[in-house]
């Protein structure tokens, strides 16, 4: 009878430390209900007040839009490209230097670790104002994790393909492109895809920092109170997003 | 007399304090078949592994033509053609690139690369899976094929590295009854019009009698029975599976 007893207590410590987390939680992320009740009309009046949209800048948008979807676009396709040999080097069971395997994990990580936005941050004061500082800050996280996941997925994989062609007198790199690629290949362009559609979303929040593209004039919308501007930029990147989510969910299907 | 193509010598190897294999030694010529006979447990995988040059024995000498096999390096691994059990082809190529794989110690790197290969190598990896009965699969992805099927495709890849011996590790042991005796059927018509040497590692004692020239049989890592196939009878499969050697065991 005494077991039952100490496991009641048990879930009630539980229910308590939970308690006392979220507790804690909401003091320290300062949550205030009443600000949100007086700011929600503040945000419905600028919502009314932003009808119609503010086309006459159409052309602008437009060239912004663009540039943040071909930093996107060259951050990850760089990206992928690099992570093929990285994910080679990252995978304990064909990495043909093993003493740089946890090495390789370690940047590999570190890349991953540091968000995209982090990195642009970086780079514009490194490489100046402009796409070019994006387009860096987006290739070194995605390489962090595409070639990690690419790394996940080969150390999963059967070797014996591998150690098959290996012994036909091949090559080590030859094996490996040989034996590895074909199952990776699928893989890596899927995530190619998925990782594009998400640093053009990612990527629009790269231009507060000066990092180029549509960003920008978010910001500049925001800073004069410009609500008929933000809007239609909010609009626009909504209709970027779910084209290039649909464009990029029918490719996948396509490869798979 | 033919000279023989393959040596073993005194191969013996041990994992810590467990002898794996005890003074190997058995000779085989060109045009000859030799089954490996054993109990699980027998050492057939690590004297695989040691024949095949993926691992050197701690004592004992293997050697193809004079030269021993854990030297060999690079593009000569192309003389000894690997069959493995689990087939170990690449699932998402097709047949004929898995064939074509066997080139890849002829042809130079850029090829491999590219799967770019030239007519006279896609006109013998062709040619193999004819002889394999694969002729009007070439273009089926490997992971569509059955087991039997796999199997075969894997015996064209050795076939072409155009090699001087074929190791089969337990070619057999996933397939059904009536592929093996396709598949070991294949190696024994191969081995004999080839002129090369196969050994090949087997469970059935009635398979090893029927296909292969030789039969060699290893029991707690040592060679208890090396006799020509023909030879093979009731005694030796008391010598290997639960003859003398154990009754003396279960002894008081």
């Amino acid at each position: 009878m005494k077991y039952p007893v100490t496991r009641r207590w048990r879930s009630w410590l539980a229910w308590l430390a939970a308690a006392a987390f979220y507790i804690a939680c909401w003091r320290v992320a300062q949550v205030d209900l009443g600000r949100l009740a007086t700011g929600l009309p503040k945000l419905g009046h600028w919502i009314a007040s932003s009808w119609p949209p503010d086309l006459h800048e159409l052309p602008l948008f437009g060239e912004r839009i663009a540039e943040t979807v071909a930093m996107a676009a060259i951050g990850t396709s760089v990206a992928m490209l690099l992570a093929l040999p990285m994910a080679v080097l990252a995978s304990r069971n064909i990495t043909p230097l093993p003493r740089l395997y946890y090495p390789a994990r370690w940047l590999l990580n570190a890349l991953r670790g540091i968000d995209s936005f982090v990195f642009a941050l970086l780079f514009v004061a490194a490489v100046g104002l402009g796409p070019f500082a994006g387009v860096i800050g987006i290739g070194l996280h995605t390489w962090g994790s595409a070639a990690k996941l690419l790394a996940d997925h080969i150390e999963n994989m059967p070797t014996g393909p591998l150690d098959a062609i290996r012994s036909t007198g091949a090559g080590r790199t030859t094996a490996i492109v040989y034996a590895v690629l074909p199952d990776i290949l699928p893989v890596l362009l899927s995530a190619a895809l998925y990782w594009w559609e998400f640093n053009v979303r990612a990527s629009t929040v790269l231009g507060v920092v000066g990092a180029g593209g549509i960003g920008l004039e978010l910001k500049n919308s925001m800073d004069l109170l410009d609500f008929p501007r933000l809007f239609t930029i909010i609009a626009l990147i909504l209709v970027v997003v779910t084209v290039l989510d649909q464009a990029s969910g029918w490719l996948r299907r396509r490869l798979v | 007399m033919k000279a023989d193509l393959f040596t073993a010598l005194g191969v013996t190897h041990r994992y810590g304090a467990r002898v794996a294999l005890d003074d190997v030694g058995f000779t085989l010529a060109r045009g000859q078949m030799l089954a490996l006979l054993g109990p699980s447990g027998a050492g057939k995988t690590t004297l695989f592994r040691c024949l095949a040059g993926l691992q050197r024995p701690d004592a004992g000498q293997i050697a193809l033509q004079g030269r021993d096999v854990a030297m060999l390096h690079g593009r000569e691994r192309r003389r000894i053609g690997l069959v493995f059990q689990q087939f170990n082809l690449v699932a998402r190529l097709s047949a004929l690139d898995n064939v074509l794989a066997g080139r890849l110690g002829h042809a130079p790197a850029w090829r491999g690369w590219t799967r770019q290969f030239d007519a006279a190598d896609v006109t013998l990896a062709h040619h193999c899976l004819e002889r394999v009965g694969l002729a009007g699969h070439a273009d089926q992805r490997a992971d569509t094929l059955s087991g039997g099927q796999q199997q075969r495709v894997a015996i064209a890849r050795a076939l072409a590295q155009q090699p001087d011996l074929i190791i089969a590790d337990e070619p057999v042991a996933s397939l059904d009854p009536g592929s093996g005796a396709g598949i070991l059927d294949l190696l024994k018509s191969i081995c004999h019009a080839d002129g090369l040497a196969v050994i090949c590692s087997l469970h059935q004692p009635d398979y090893a009698s029927r296909y292969a020239d030789r039969i060699l049989g290893l029991r707690a890592g040592r060679v208890v029975v090396d006799v020509a196939a023909g030879a093979f009878g009731r005694t030796h499969l008391n010598t290997l599976y639960d003859g003398p050697l154990h009754a003396t065991e279960s002894l008081p």
